[in-house]
């Protein structure tokens, strides 16, 4: 036990130097400040405007859509403040960054993982916030005991099947020394598959997000459970757990790749 | 023997990488066109259709998605990247010292970066879309050549407000980049992602005035025959006056940033 506790600490002291690192110029966080709400809240009105003008997307009305886009934004959200590390393995990789790493006695995915806590993520989390309240609003969404813990449990789902998506793919760079193009079309993939209906896309587009790359866990099964629709995934179990049991074993896959891959790792070149 | 095998293997390993990494570039564009596409196709579905549907079908909307994913993917305006971190790097001191025009070089730079992607980016592009969606027919040939001068003009007009909001690096670098925000608002009101004639009423009339739809929605509109030649025409002279307008704006903030470095000693 010592010695998760041990892992807190040290994860406490990073955040800590990162968020310190990161309000060393405060007014750099405008630009973002300003762009990321403007993004998504441009995009959930864009919906919005097609609903209006055309009709509702295959049975999703105006606020279940905007429920959908809130839940996946939410999980997007944390993962940009807890994962994001990820993203940029192949520079960690080219730049023999894991050196420093792998001398510390710590586990070095906890290291890489938590070596920068995003404290500017959390400018993602407001419009995922703001819309998802909206449309928990709309949609009549019943905040109970029970329901915000299925929430909670749908969304630390979500987080670790985004991280363990993420840290997969940034892992190929252990092989290739490239994989910055890769983690580039994962954000295009998981932001347009969370945030709209699975069930627009062809049959076989949902088959794979559903089995070969769980992203319709993240958000899609589980809005169409909150939202009580016909469910287009059966489940022997309730779909929260679902989304927790996909998410852990995501993870743990994950994590035996980057394993496997630190393993071929061989330091910067010069 | 086995120590030129292996750099044989790996120079061979290291060009192949490259290659695949430039298409999973593509494929990234192509999964965000396939999702609006497929948008698209639900909102236009079944037997009802919403008055959004009166203005152009289907294909026509599918068209203008495919065409303004190509332009999105072949305009480079790298100006503003540049600049910002010249200057917050110090080395646009440096870069003054060059015998020739700063902002021509930027250009010429982008300008190729241009010629490189409608090789690298836009033909594969156009080949998985066609396979996709089926090949994104012009109106006419007349509207084909328009569409490609408009395009043109289209792109000054990007690069001139991106070579701006690069300069303003020169007064506060602090603020961070502020051309990923002119990006976020380019995007929604160029009408590259929904046209604005799907915006509500006020939205429409204040976008008039302002120049983002000239980027997209016209060169977009000429290509799918909504815009006649005589209306692409006149939609050209106002690209034209947005071109002379902001070129003049960029000239004089140019010439005030430049003293400006002066004063920093560099």
């Amino acid at each position: 036990m010592s010695g998760v506790k041990h892992y807190f600490t040290v994860f406490g002291y990073y955040a800590k130097l990162a968020i310190q690192r990161q309000l060393e110029y405060p007014l750099f966080l405008v630009s973002w400040l300003l762009m990321i709400p403007t993004q998504y809240f441009a995009g959930i009105w864009m919906l919005r405007i097609i609903v209006d003008k055309f009709q509702p997307l295959e049975g999703w009305t105006f606020n279940d859509l905007a429920f959908l886009y809130g839940l996946g934004l939410l999980s997007h959200g944390l993962v940009v403040v807890f994962f994001i590390p990820t993203w940029g393995t192949e520079s960690a990789v080219l730049r023999g960054e894991f050196d420093r790493l792998l001398l510390r006695p710590l586990n070095v995915f906890f290291q890489f993982i938590t070596g920068y806590f995003n404290f500017i993520g959390l400018i993602d989390l407001i419009p995922g916030i703001v819309i998802f309240l909206y449309a928990a609003h709309a949609v009549g969404f019943n905040w109970g005991l029970l329901s915000i813990l299925k929430l909670v449990i749908t969304i630390i789902g979500g987080v670790l099947i985004r991280g363990g998506i993420y840290t997969i793919v940034g892992a190929v760079a252990f092989w290739t020394k490239r994989s910055g193009n890769l983690i580039g079309m994962t954000i295009a993939t998981l932001e347009r598959t969370t945030m709209y209906p699975l069930t627009l896309y062809p049959y076989v587009v949902q088959v794979v997000l559903t089995f070969l790359l769980p992203i319709g866990f993240i958000s899609f099964y589980p809005a169409e459970s909150f939202l009580g629709k016909t469910a287009s995934l059966e489940l022997p179990v309730d779909m929260t757990i679902g989304t927790l049991i996909v998410g852990l074993v995501c993870m743990a896959v994950a994590y035996m790749v980057f394993r496997q891959g630190l393993r071929r790792y061989e330091s910067a070149g010069s | 023997m086995r120590a030129y095998g292996y750099l044989m293997k790996m120079r061979m390993l290291t060009a192949l990488a490259y290659r695949f990494d430039v298409w999973i570039g593509m494929i990234g564009d192509i999964i965000l066109l396939a999702a609006s596409v497929f948008i698209w196709k639900a909102a236009y579905g079944g037997d009802i259709l919403g008055s959004g549907a009166s203005v152009i079908g289907l294909n026509g909307m599918i068209t203008y998605t495919v065409v303004s994913t190509l332009m999105a993917s072949v305009f480079s305006t790298g100006v503003q990247d540049t600049i910002y971190h010249q200057v917050r790097d110090g080395n646009i001191a440096l870069d003054f010292m060059r015998p020739l025009n700063l902002l021509a070089i930027y250009l010429s730079e982008d300008l190729g970066n241009i010629v490189s992607s409608v090789m690298n980016k836009a033909i594969p592009l156009v080949l998985v879309a066609t396979l996709l969606f089926g090949f994104p027919m012009p109106d006419s040939t007349i509207a084909a050549v328009l569409f490609i001068i408009s395009c043109i003009l289209s792109f000054l007009i990007l690069w001139l407000m991106s070579a701006m909001v690069g300069l303003v690096a020169f007064w506060v670098s602090e603020l961070g980049n502020l051309g990923m925000v002119k990006d976020a608002f380019v995007r929604i009101l160029s009408g590259s992602l929904i046209p604005l004639w799907l915006f509500p009423e006020w939205l429409q009339q204040v976008s008039a005035w302002l120049p983002f739809q000239y980027t997209y929605q016209l060169p977009l509109s000429v290509y799918i025959g909504l815009m006649k030649p005589e209306a692409a025409l006149r939609g050209m002279g106002v690209q034209l006056i947005w071109i002379v307008l902001l070129g003049g704006l960029l000239s004089w903030i140019w010439s005030r940033a430049r003293g400006k470095v002066m004063v920093q000693g560099g």
